[in-house]
């Protein structure tokens, strides 16, 4: 019965304390978010908004890409498309050579982890360095993001500060005080700004009437890594191309509110030209995207803004951890992400959802993750990727309710199945018994109480 | 790719298509966006100094950061060690203690301000370990829709809504001011 | 004006309700807690309604859906529709029942189906329909109210913490119409108790931490009785409970709104 989510998360799960850590951690942002919520009048009628206006451009996008492309050249930057992943690799790689670029800083970007660059840069020669305080924790410590927002939350600080004392950049051994650790990070990353020949960022928002792109981050990165070297690359999705201003506006108000529960990023940084003397380069990645727009279930995901709310109020989520998911984006968006990108790949996701749809509400797109992934449930049996078992299960429930007589039947005979003992019950194959007792069957079901008192009624009035 | 084969796809996979909202958003709005832009700033982690027009900025910043030894301006009339319009290269904007830089629009929902790039060395607005922003108390509206519809984008092409001191959350989301930008944040009010 | 109002609306509640109302009792309801069902049934009959309760009637299909097989719930879909159709409400006792069959039948039938919009949870029609204002007999506890996902999120019991709405809980306004009842409800008031259906079978680790934080939430509000108006959510805590040994009780809230009330001639 079980799936690759589920054997995932049941390994985190055996620590207990572990997950009521993770647990609060992503709910007080949750927490946080609702705050902001609550102090808009106006947030639901945003929301909206946002959903319309994404919806508007998803199914405009060729025209605002074309606009936004227009823009791009006309204030001096160098457009690149890119199909798949491999593509956008070789464009970026390609940019790099031609300026003999050996060092790379790079904000977060979640298109670069989606195509998998830095392992193909840093094969080639090249010296990545992620400058995000949580992604460069990770990429020092070879793991994968745990969230898109926040990717290396889930870390101690403890597990930091002993890896920042391997790699010589703490030097106060045993000081785990976040504070602390910060500033060394800060310190360290500080000298890889200076002499880095080329910054890459991504981008959160294209704004196809001036040719801006908009990068939003806390810590000023996207800004440090481009304001000092002469090249900047911008790897961006195709979906994230929007009308102008009064739609950034918008999606501005709601991205950190929903993902941080900050009024805004520290950052809200507008790209438009090349730095004096600089070259900017703009990569618009498809990948996959513009079959999206295809799906009339599903093409509703490209107009998720990455905010990570719906991660955060995710009960499965929080109690299960990021790693705990196949795709390289958790959460209720990755699963419908994965799917959309790979459906046989990433089946094994789909089961991480009680369809409690909290984040339906949460989501300031209304993308509807949870709605997306109940009826990605309903076409694993096209990919051949079903749970056969839960199939079985079905199909006798099916067989059993199409079929009042032996619905019937079965609910006369069931409370004998009461008196079979908890320890017979309790084997490997009954799920439920991990965490329950068996729900007991009553003596008589209401349909026969209720027949048999229309009978004695009758029989009265006799 | 070639940007026509993408266009063309997206364009036969478009099958539905769905207009712009008819209205727009209402935004908030406060009774005195001077005090909520205050709020909003103290809230993101800045000091606030309120000052009047012929005050003396130069004596404000010393005495705000009287440990500081390298500050850097192009702003007129601030007294500066360097300046990001005549340094060599951004990189030797590094190791200074006090930025100072005007902001333009500035916005109370979130604190938020516009600072369009009007020197040659952006990096000053981020190297800085402190970035003083010099805000006009009638340039402060109440949203970001508001807010949009007033910035205008320099000749540089490159501008920045800052909100606050740089800061992360990312060990064990324990709030740090300074992750790789400035530490702190100073806005002096002034008008 | 007000005096005139006052006494329209009391006039319409004195009122023979006059509509044709099939009651739904959910395969689950029907095998495990066949008590919720007679409650509801109860509970109507005392309110002047005049409730038929169709034979022959087993599930709505939403177990076989929820785990990604919607269409193996089509012929029970046909048949709720076909058992239903001629009445003006159906009264489901069960949330998660009457919002599949709200939000999702339209998309498993081909045709036309006049259930979806008929199908009402129990509490969704005595708030709703019959404007319940005052309700007979006491029930001197504490309980906390479990706000079942599907209630809050689809059928809109009550406004969802997530969304910046003015706060309403059908559920507790009319729990509150017991006498001597004292009501509350958890932190995080609608986090989901991990049942989802098939989703305890597949994700027994995550389904069994989700409701045992739940439970023990509501615990912490010092509730002898967790309820709420869906049963599924109370089997699944209350196996937990059980199998933890936790001092806790579960009834559903068609239970706590009949208690204490007389036995109708005619009744069950």
């Amino acid at each position: 019965m079980s799936t690759y989510h589920s054997k995932r998360a049941a390994e985190f799960l055996k620590d207990p304390e572990k997950v009521t850590r993770h647990d609060q951690t992503f709910w007080s942002l949750r927490q946080k978010r609702d705050d902001r919520a609550h102090e808009l009048p106006e947030w639901e009628d945003l929301r909206e908004h946002s959903s319309q206006i994404k919806a508007h451009t998803a199914t405009h996008l060729a025209d605002y890409i074309d606009q936004f492309t227009e823009n791009l050249k006309k204030n001096g930057v160098i457009v690149h498309f890119a199909k798949d992943a491999q593509e956008f690799n070789e464009i970026a790689y390609g940019i790099l050579e031609d300026h003999n670029v050996r060092k790379l800083v790079k904000s977060k970007s979640m298109l670069t982890e989606e195509c998998q660059l830095n392992p193909y840069l840093i094969k080639r020669g090249i010296n990545v360095v992620e400058t995000d305080l949580g992604e460069r924790i990770l990429q020092l410590m070879h793991l994968r993001p745990a969230h898109i927002v926040m990717p290396a939350i889930h870390l101690t600080r403890e597990e930091i500060g002993k890896m920042f004392e391997e790699k010589g950049i703490s030097k106060e051994i045993g000081n785990y005080d976040p504070t602390y650790l910060t500033r060394c990070g800060r310190e360290n990353l500080r000298n890889d700004f200076m002499d880095a020949d080329a910054g890459m960022t991504g981008c959160n928002f294209g704004i196809a009437a001036t040719g801006d792109c908009v990068v939003c981050t806390n810590e000023g990165n996207a800004d440090m890594s481009t304001s000092l070297p002469k090249l900047h690359i911008v790897a961006m999705g195709i979906e994230k191309v929007i009308p102008d201003y009064a739609s950034l506006a918008v999606f501005h108000r709601l991205l950190s509110r929903s993902g941080t529960g900050q009024p805004s990023t520290a950052f809200t940084s507008h790209f438009r030209k090349p730095r004096p003397g600089g070259e900017m380069h703009v990569i618009l990645v498809d990948n996959g995207r513009s079959n999206m727009i295809a799906n009339p279930e599903h093409w509703q995901t490209l107009k998720c803004i990455r905010c990570g709310a719906c991660m955060n109020t995710c009960p499965v989520y929080r109690r299960s951890g990021g790693y705990s998911y196949s795709y390289f984006i958790p959460g209720p968006i990755g699963v419908d992400l994965g799917m959309i990108h790979d459906p046989k790949k990433y089946s094994g996701n789909v089961s991480a959802c009680s369809l409690c749809l909290s984040c339906d509400c949460v989501c300031p797109a209304k993308v509807e993750p949870g709605s997306q992934i109940y009826r990605w449930r309903q076409s694993l049996e096209k990919y051949g990727t079903e749970n056969k078992e839960k199939m079985v299960m079905a199909e006798g429930m099916k067989a059993v309710y199409e079929n009042y007589h032996v619905y019937d039947a079965l609910l006369r005979n069931s409370p004998i199945a009461n008196h079979i003992p908890e320890s017979l019950a309790d084997i490997k194959l009954n799920p439920w018994s991990i965490g329950h007792t068996m729900p007991h069957f009553a003596q008589k079901s209401f349909h026969a109480i209720f027949k048999q008192a229309m009978d004695e009624l009758k029989k009265g009035k006799k | 790719m070639y940007k026509e084969d993408l266009l063309k796809k997206l364009r036969k996979n478009t099958t539905l298509q769905f207009d712009m909202p008819k209205t727009t958003v209402k935004g908030i709005t406060y009774p005195d966006v001077v005090k909520q832009y205050i709020n909003m700033c103290e809230t993101v982690g800045c000091k606030v100094i309120e000052a009047k027009k012929n005050d003396d900025f130069n004596a404000i910043i010393r005495k705000a950061y009287p440990n500081a030894k390298v500050f850097a301006s192009n702003v007129k009339g601030i007294k500066a060690d360097r300046n990001p319009d005549t340094v060599g290269s951004a990189q030797e904007l590094n190791g200074t203690d006090v930025g100072i830089i005007e902001g333009d629009v500035a916005v109370a929902e979130n604190g938020c301000v516009w600072i369009p790039q009007t020197m040659k060395e952006k990096v000053i607005c981020f190297i800085s370990e402190e970035l003083v922003i010099l805000v006009h108390r009638d340039k402060i509206v109440n949203n970001m829709h508001e807010a949009y519809e007033r910035i205008t984008m320099p000749e540089y092409g490159y501008g920045c809504f800052i909100s606050g001191p740089s800061k992360t959350a990312d060990i064990e989301q324990a709030l740090v001011m300074g992750a790789q930008a400035a530490r702190g944040v100073t806005i002096i009010l002034i008008g | 004006m007000v005096l005139f109002r006052k006494f329209v609306a009391r006039k319409r509640t004195r009122k023979y309700i006059i509509m044709r109302v099939g009651l739904f009792i959910p395969c689950y309801v029907d095998a495990l807690f066949p008590q919720v069902g007679v409650a509801t049934y109860r509970l109507l009959k005392k309110l002047k309604v005049d409730v038929v309760y169709p034979e022959h009637q087993t599930c709505c299909g939403q177990p076989m859906a929820n785990g990604g097989f919607q269409r193996m719930s089509g012929h029970l879909a046909e048949r709720f529709e076909k058992n239903f159709k001629e009445f003006d409400y159906v009264v489901i006792p069960s949330v998660s029942c009457a919002a599949f069959v709200r939000v999702n039948y339209p998309q498993i039938l081909d045709h036309e189906c006049k259930t979806p919009k008929k199908a009402i949870e129990l509490v969704e029609f005595l708030h709703d329909v019959l404007k319940v204002k005052e309700l007979p007999g006491s029930f001197p506890h504490v309980v906390s109210v479990h706000n079942s996902c599907h209630g809050v999120r689809e059928l809109l019991l009550s406004a969802p913490s997530e969304e910046n709405i003015p706060p309403y809980n059908k559920i507790l306004d009319l729990l509150n119409l017991k006498e001597g009842i004292t009501v509350k409800e958890p932190e995080r008031k609608d986090e989901c108790c991990g049942f989802g259906g098939m989703f305890a079978v597949e994700e027994p680790q995550v389904s069994t931490r989700m409701g045992t934080d739940k439970v023990q939430r509501h615990m912490a509000t010092g509730a002898e009785v967790i309820t709420g108006s869906d049963s599924s959510c109370l089997m699944h805590m209350q196996g937990i409970a059980n199998k933890k040994k936790y001092p806790i009780k579960f009834m559903h809230v068609a239970e706590i709104l009949a208690a204490d009330c007389n036995i109708l001639k005619g009744d069950i």
